[in-house]
């Protein structure tokens, strides 16, 4: 049984988050330890077995590019190795002069105007991107869901790029 | 996790930290990323034209290993042959940073940037 089978849900991207949190709540109530006080401990073993999973699968589906990985890899797409190194060099360049902007906050004048842009800069190639894969994830034929997993990878050069921006507001307006 | 000493003062005095002019013929560049921490290295190789590496720099945005990976590796392939450079392997760059398992990904990054500058060079000069 896959996370979408186990939720009641089609197998596809769009879901509705507040009904996926609804499914998730009534799950979590099924295996409810307290149901359990007075099964054997094999019954109790699998209910703790089988919350851990509802759980595994609510984190998996909640966000949208963990449920992007987990879709595209459901659908038998082969997923290059987290660790692989990425070789797209135009991309990277402009990762590259992203992290430069970053970088240059600290001197900038006025600190939080500059803070402002950036994350309205990173925050706008996101959602194009982002736009893009979600299109390609929804056409599913094999070709977009490679170019959706390609696409995937580089949104989480973005996420890196807002741990960054969230790091650098902290340290430069905390006072 | 304690960073190795060579790490620490590779990271706290990088070697060859900047840029070269990629449009510059002998200029060979190579850029990698690692999604999963996205860290980002750019190795720019200036090479004669006899193949040897005269002036390597090094630009990386990520961890102490990434930064100290790319570090060591300018320093390792100036006055070596593109040839030679190729060889490198990221074990030997890991071995000598005393990296932990966990960090082995930013040597082969390191590895993987000296492959992408190489090739970079070659469909130059093709």
């Amino acid at each position: 049984m896959n996370y979408f089978q186990l939720f009641g849900l089609e197998d596809q991207f769009d879901l509705d988050t507040t009904k996926l949190a609804e499914v998730y709540q009534s799950l979590q109530k099924t295996v409810h330890p307290d149901r359990f006080a007075h099964a054997s401990s094999q019954e109790q073993l699998l209910a703790v077995q089988k919350s851990s999973m509802i759980n595994d699968a609510y984190q998996t589906l909640k966000k949208p590019l963990t449920r992007a990985t987990y879709i595209i890899t459901l659908r038998g797409t082969e997923m290059p190795n987290e660790q692989a190194s990425f070789g797209d060099t135009a991309f990277l360049m402009h990762q590259m002069e992203l992290r430069e902007m970053l970088a240059e906050i600290r001197d900038s004048d006025d600190i939080e105007a500059a803070i402002f842009n950036a994350a309205q800069t990173l925050d706008e190639e996101y959602q194009q991107l982002f736009n893009v894969m979600q299109a390609q994830i929804n056409e599913n034929t094999p070709e977009t869901n490679l170019l959706a997993s390609d696409n995937l990878r580089k949104l989480k050069f973005y996420q890196k790029l807002q741990i960054e921006l969230d790091r650098l507001e902290e340290t430069l307006l905390d006072d | 996790m304690a960073y190795s000493e060579k790490v620490i003062d590779h990271y706290e005095n990088p070697r060859n930290v900047g840029s070269m002019d990629k449009n510059d013929p002998n200029v060979a560049t190579g850029m990698v990323g690692a999604p999963a921490c996205g860290d980002v290295m750019k190795l720019q190789l200036k090479i004669s034209a006899e193949g040897i590496i005269e002036d390597a720099k090094f630009k990386t945005y990520g961890c102490g290993s990434a930064i100290a990976s790319s570090s060591l590796v300018t320093e390792w392939v100036k006055g070596k042959s593109i040839d030679e450079a190729a060889e490198i392997k990221n074990t030997a760059i890991a071995e000598e940073l005393a990296l932990p398992p966990v960090k082995i990904h930013c040597s082969i990054l390191a590895e993987d940037a000296i492959k992408a500058a190489i090739a970079d060079y070659r469909t130059k000069k093709a």
